[in-house]
């Protein structure tokens, strides 16, 4: 009863202070400062037609990888935490209807996850949506055999590889152009082909393949956690 | 899509989502609270939608609405009936 009260006080206190604000408001029609520059240049800058895009991987390209490093480091906790204090009953066997949906979904899922991740700088889409997306399909493929998961080895050079291969494509750019993670260290190409937007496809698969490796392996540890078949 | 249906799709899953986030720190069953939650992270992202910011309505919808909701779920069903 007195933590009851107690918790409509503090969403009170919350829903007066947030109340507060709303006369402060503004509602932005145009763009202004650094958007409008984005949205005046981004195009003919990186050649990525996905303005959302050519911010996240190429001119805010360092604050995308100091959120790979904190999903990194969050992955590898859950994982030491889940090796250190084993959790549940470990893998059941898969129910009917999973069992057969993991035989059908798993590649369709795929494709939606490799679409998301490649066509990322000319549609909708990008590096970690695509990569959670990949993992739920490997999840669903876990899910629906009855034995600890296979390729628990592959994730970690996986996650390894793609990693090293943003910093890499990072530093490229310091070298050649004095400027980490410089989208023009190849030509932008035609925007609105595939095979264009200098380094932005390569470092969305990058993010992609490595967020799908993170989330695969606190699947696996999670799956395996409290026992093994 | 009709503006003024747009906004009214708004204020329906904007006061939607602040009853659910209320009523989810009363609810006793933890499923309950865990779906609510997912729930609410769905209604985010239509929210994201109407906004015209595609790419983190699809973000929101894997992340928020999927994957945090299914880890939930997992951690839930080990833990077994303790809660």
């Amino acid at each position: 009863m007195i933590r009851t009260l107690f918790v409509l006080l503090v969403l009170l206190v919350l829903a007066a202070a947030a109340t507060s604000v709303i006369p402060h408001l503004k509602m932005r029609t145009e763009l202004d400062g650094a958007g409008l520059e984005y949205a005046r240049r981004g195009l003919e800058d990186t050649g990525s037609i996905n303005l959302v895009t050519a911010v996240i991987v190429a001119y805010r390209g360092l604050d995308t990888l100091g959120e790979v490093v904190v999903l990194f480091s969050a992955a590898t906790s859950v994982m030491l935490i889940l090796s250190l204090f084993p959790l549940g009953r470990g893998p059941t066997d898969p129910s009917f209807i999973v069992a057969h949906t993991a035989r059908v979904l798993p590649a369709p899922i795929m494709l939606l996850a490799v679409y998301f991740t490649t066509h990322s700088h000319l549609s909708p889409g990008g590096g970690f949506p695509g990569g959670t997306i990949m993992a739920s399909a490997f999840l669903l493929v876990m899910l629906g055999s009855s034995s600890t998961p296979a390729g628990s080895k592959i994730l970690p050079a996986l996650e390894a590889l793609s990693g090293t291969t943003f910093g890499l494509l990072g530093l490229w750019g310091t070298m050649t152009l004095g400027q980490f993670l410089n989208n023009r260290v190849i030509g932008i190409g035609n925007p609105g082909y595939l095979v264009s937007a200098g380094i932005i496809p390569l470092v969305s698969l990058a993010i992609g393949v490595k967020v799908a490796s993170e989330f695969s392996g606190i699947f696996a540890a999670f799956r395996k956690s409290g026992g093994n078949r | 899509m009709n503006p003024s249906l747009a906004s009214a799709l708004a204020v329906f899953l904007g006061g939607m989502m602040l009853a659910a986030s209320v009523v989810v720190l009363f609810v006793r069953d933890l499923l309950s609270a865990i779906i609510i939650t997912g729930m609410i992270s769905l209604s985010a992202s239509v929210l994201f939608l109407l906004m015209d910011a595609t790419d983190v309505a699809i973000t929101e919808a894997s992340i928020g609405a999927v994957l945090a909701t299914l880890i939930f779920l997992w951690g839930k069903g080990k833990m077994g009936g303790r809660e």
